[in-house]
């Protein structure tokens, strides 16, 4: 048995069987009668369509792995079926052990292509990704298209998160927005990448034991059944439950305290450990920091910080970092510098800003 | 001889005409921070003066040495027409307040006293200075390009006229490279004065320099300050020009230094490397690599007695103190107010860049004159000497 078209074909049916429940229009398929609910998994679905969405989706990708970005009409169809997919996933999606559990990106490209070089190629791999796509790098259409295709082509392979800067607002100030605009001469493909962000789920757990989200803890959030109940489609809020789990931090100090970054909060490692055990979890798996080494430990080993994106910035001169979870639960960091982009050519890139 | 011919011999440069180029064009940089910070109100009250300084950058740049109209336009465009990250932007505003700070506790102390400015480019300081203190002199030193720049932005307004004392009502419109080349740098009023030196020759035995000074006091206390300027000098420049002025007043010297340092870590070896890249070579920059190298250098090596130093992250109370607020040296409601002008999506990045950033405060005064600015300890500091 070949797994490598398996595996994938049978994420790619799966899809194609729920484009047909929710937006029966886009369908060509009249003979398919069973669509009682969204774990259908018709078997008499090898249509033309599936196998054209695939080979439109390698297309799609084979591209974006030359950092060469898509057409808009291309993005529309991507971000189409992405819907199509993302907004049957859950506030907290379940993920299976083994899985690789990724940080913030950030734009930049060639940096990601690393991060599969160092973790293993997806689908062979299965990665978690816990947000911070855009904004930042010089390639955040690539990067997000890139992501985003991966997870239609492989939607059981890969899960990715919501950051922060999925959202409208600050992706305006820190430079998807200005980049959408230079590479396509309008704000279209941005606007439809963040209408995208809105279906991303917001929290994913691993084996009901690793609870993943991209900031931190809400103090309006004790169990996480109250992440199920929020409602999360719609812009990344400035308050409440779901900015917080977007937003927030670990500190040193106990309890809750007031973030200097103006959104969520602070939280100490009693609040940490006093969710980890009403939910019975051995960790929460976090990014939303730089951390110079790549990864961080915090609060005894209650939370984790991973940091994917190295000289973030093309500044800060950090480690990255990915995390390795394997069948028996076992953690392993590999850590990396950023790629050598033979392919970039230096000279047209802008130094970072610095005060001179 | 060809049009095309004679713009390519214009543009030819030898590599430390180059060097100082790109030295001159980092003022550009501190202009676009400043000019993007106002804009979005950082500064209260706001700055009326950097937009007269742009306008005379985009009318006169392109008769710069090494510049066309096209390269001029491009490099304007890239710094004026780029928003800047919120991390730049906030950066600026500590680092002009924790000046500005300073400067009106030393007016506040030596009410006669003097100010000199070394390689200020651009800046506005001395505008708002001379506008809000009536018996302050002060004194600008940089090349003499970047003091034709200001020179000519002085002429083009009123406001500038008028705060700074100019008598004269010449209109000067610069037309080509020749007119500009041929334009007197300097300005003179009674009590602002603008002078185009390269202040490396200071470590070359000019010892008459202080003449240009003209109505310089060597008897007044004295503020000298080098925001970003020694750095692009060679130690022994930094030397020379520290201990010129030294030599030269009399009664009281105290300078400010706020300037980039490696601390010897990778986001300092980054810096180096991406400056480097633009062709900015920071000259000091890893043999005083952070505040304890520079205390020496400041106390040991340039004599002056008393020296304090912080960074700018700590200022602007990042530092890793349990209770930020207390450390920073703008108050709270100030604090509040600036951090709700543009959310700050990573504070470790903000943090890291502005660690790296040192704030140096010395000062000298001959042994029977025991001279100190007093007040300077109302801030927090994270080394000093007496």
């Amino acid at each position: 048995m070949d797994l490598d078209t398996d595996v994938p074909m049978e994420d790619v049916e799966e899809h194609q069987t729920k484009l047909k429940v929710t937006n029966p229009k886009a369908s060509t398929s009249t003979n398919n009668s069973n669509t009682n609910g969204r774990n259908t998994l018709s078997s008499n679905v090898h249509d033309e369509n599936a196998i054209g969405s695939i080979n439109q989706l390698d297309e799609w990708i084979d591209k974006l792995s030359k950092c060469e970005p898509l057409s808009e009409a291309d993005v529309k169809k991507l971000c189409d079926m992405a819907i199509e997919v993302l907004q049957f996933e859950e506030n907290v999606q379940p993920v299976h052990v083994p899985v690789t559990i990724c940080g913030d990106v950030h734009g930049q490209f060639h940096d990601l292509i690393e991060l599969f070089k160092i973790g293993g190629p997806c689908p062979d791999t299965n990665y978690l990704f816990m947000g911070d796509y855009v904004d930042r790098g010089y390639y955040s259409v690539e990067t997000v298209s890139y992501l985003v295709c991966m997870k239609v082509r492989y939607p059981n392979r890969i899960t990715i998160l919501r950051g922060n800067h999925e959202s409208r607002q600050i992706t305006q100030v820190y430079g998807f927005y200005d980049e959408c605009l230079r590479k396509y001469g309008s704000a279209a493909v941005w606007k439809l990448f963040t209408d995208l962000f809105d279906y991303f789920p917001i929290t994913a757990l691993v084996d009901n034991k690793v609870f993943c989200l991209h900031g931190g803890l809400s103090p309006m959030i004790e169990t996480i059944d109250q992440v199920r109940e929020l409602n999360r489609i719609q812009e990344v809020p400035h308050e409440g439950p779901m900015c917080d789990l977007l937003w927030s931090d670990p500190d040193d100090r106990g309890g809750w305290g007031i973030s200097p970054r103006g959104a969520g909060f602070t939280f100490g490692q009693d609040i940490s450990e006093q969710f980890n055990h009403t939910n019975d979890l051995s960790l929460i798996a976090r990014a939303h920091q730089l951390v110079m080494e790549g990864f961080s430990w915090s609060h005894q080993e209650s939370v984790v910080t991973i940091f994917s994106a190295p000289n973030y910035c093309y500044r800060c001169g950090n480690q990255a970092a990915i995390m390795e979870v394997d069948e028996q639960h076992n953690r392993q960091f590999l850590q990396y510098d950023p790629s050598v982009r033979p392919g970039e050519p230096t000279v047209t890139r802008k130094t970072p800003d610095y005060f001179l | 001889m060809n049009i095309a011919y004679k713009t390519t011999i214009a543009l030819m440069l030898s590599p430390q005409e180059k060097k100082d180029k790109i030295i001159r064009s980092t003022d550009i940089d501190a202009l676009s921070c400043r000019y993007s910070s106002n804009r979005l109100s950082y500064f209260f009250p706001a700055d009326p003066y950097t937009e007269i300084l742009v306008q005379s950058y985009q009318k006169n740049l392109q008769y710069c040495q090494g510049y066309t109209g096209l390269s001029s336009g491009r490099l304007l465009r890239s710094s004026f027409g780029e928003k800047k990250f919120p991390l730049i932007n906030r950066g600026t505003y500590f680092r002009t307040k924790a000046i500005d700070l300073i400067v009106d506790q030393f007016l506040k102390e030596f009410p006669s006293g003097q100010i000199v400015s070394l390689g200020g480019g651009s800046d506005t300081r001395a505008f708002r200075i001379l506008h809000k203190y009536k018996h302050v002199s002060y004194f600008e030193i940089d090349f003499p390009e970047s003091v034709k720049i200001k020179h000519l932005a002085i002429l083009q307004s009123e406001e500038l006229k008028n705060i700074i004392e100019y008598e004269g009502d010449d209109k000067v419109e610069i037309n080509n490279k020749q007119e500009f080349e041929n334009f007197q740098p300097c300005l003179h009023t009674p009590r602002y004065h603008l002078v185009s030196y390269d202040l490396r020759n200071l470590a070359h035995g000019s010892k008459d320099f202080v003449e240009q000074l003209q109505t310089f006091n060597p008897g007044l206390p004295t503020l000298l300050l080098s925001e970003c300027v020694l750095c692009y000098m060679n130690p022994e420049e930094n030397i020379g020009c520290l201990k010129y002025f030294k030599d030269i007043c009399i009664d009281y010297l105290s300078v400010v230094i706020y300037e980039p340092i490696s601390l010897g870590d990778t986001f300092g070896a980054t810096m180096a490397r991406n400056l480097s890249e633009r062709g900015i070579n920071l000259l000091t920059f890893n043999e005083f690599p952070d505040l304890k190298s520079k205390l020496k250098f400041l106390h040991d090596i340039c004599g002056f007695q008393t020296v304090r130093l912080t960074d700018l992250s700590s200022i602007a109370g990042y530092g890793r103190r349990s209770e930020p607020h207390k450390e920073s040296w703008v108050d709270v409601q100030e604090i509040y107010r600036i951090n709700h002008i543009e959310l700050i999506d990573e504070v470790e990045e903000i943090r890291l860049l502005l660690q790296h950033y040192c704030f140096c405060f010395a000062e000298w005064s001959p042994a029977q004159n025991q001279k100190h600015l007093v007040g300077i300890d109302r801030w927090n500091w994270l080394e000093s000497l007496n």
